[in-house]
């Protein structure tokens, strides 16, 4: 690996540590929308609001090595984009998403 | 020397691609975090950007309809544009390349790697 990528592969770790909070409250917004589903309560705001959510981590995860991440926040945001996403898939790639970008949690 | 302006309302986005073209291209950057911002920033005679790397999604005033608002000024139409996009959808790509915009790219971009798929589509040599 060259200079110029040792340096740029250390700026995005950094930058990783700087949005992880963001990354967190966009997955809570995932969790807080497949709990509405499972109540019956996931309202046309809600649902647009995570799908969302789901398509700004799917065009982020990637830059930062995540790769599958991006992959799962995709399934994520289609899922949304049904007028009635089924709750119990959606908890499940949730948990999914969560395991691939924060491991260690 | 290269200067690319680059829009998008995330700010990880601009700061990742901005770190990633400064430090594996040399290029420098200014960012802007919406459409108007960018097109004000475009018309800066001083700073006159070589590329415009745009995303299609913003609030307010999106990718595409910056792009037709750049058109309409002489002095900056011919800046090249690159959609930002993380619509995956072929439609979508279509419908993104038939704006008349000089390329689109994907998001998630790998940042080690997006200044080179920026000279590609730019069809820059150096």
């Amino acid at each position: 690996m060259g200079d110029a990528e040792e340096k740029t592969t250390a700026l995005l770790a950094a930058l990783w540590v700087k949005v992880r909070p963001m990354v967190e409250e966009r997955l809570a917004l995932l969790d807080a929308a497949a709990a509405a589903a499972a109540s019956g309560a996931l309202g046309e705001a809600q649902r647009t609001e995570a799908c969302g959510a789901a398509h700004k981590l799917a065009g982020s995860l990637g830059m930062y090595g995540y790769d599958e991440g991006t992959a799962v926040a995709r399934k994520i945001e289609a899922l949304l984009g049904e007028a009635a996403p089924d709750a119990g898939r959606l908890r499940a790639l949730n948990a999914e998403l969560r395991r691939v970008v924060f491991p260690e949690s | 020397m290269r200067l690319i302006l680059i829009i998008d309302d995330e700010d990880d986005i601009r700061e990742v691609a901005a770190l990633a073209l400064e430090t594996t291209a040399g290029w420098e950057t200014i960012t802007a975090c919406s459409g108007p911002d960018g097109i004000r920033a475009a018309a800066d005679p001083k700073r006159r950007p070589s590329a415009i790397l745009m995303d299609v999604m913003m609030p307010g005033m999106d990718g595409p309809t910056a792009f037709r608002e750049l058109q309409l000024k002489p002095e900056i139409a011919d800046i090249p544009v690159l959609l930002l996009t993380a619509k995956v959808q072929g439609v979508d790509q279509r419908r993104f390349a038939g704006l008349g915009v000089a390329g689109v790219l994907f998001k998630p971009f790998d940042p080690l790697t997006l200044a080179a798929q920026i000279s590609a589509a730019l069809g820059w040599k150096d």
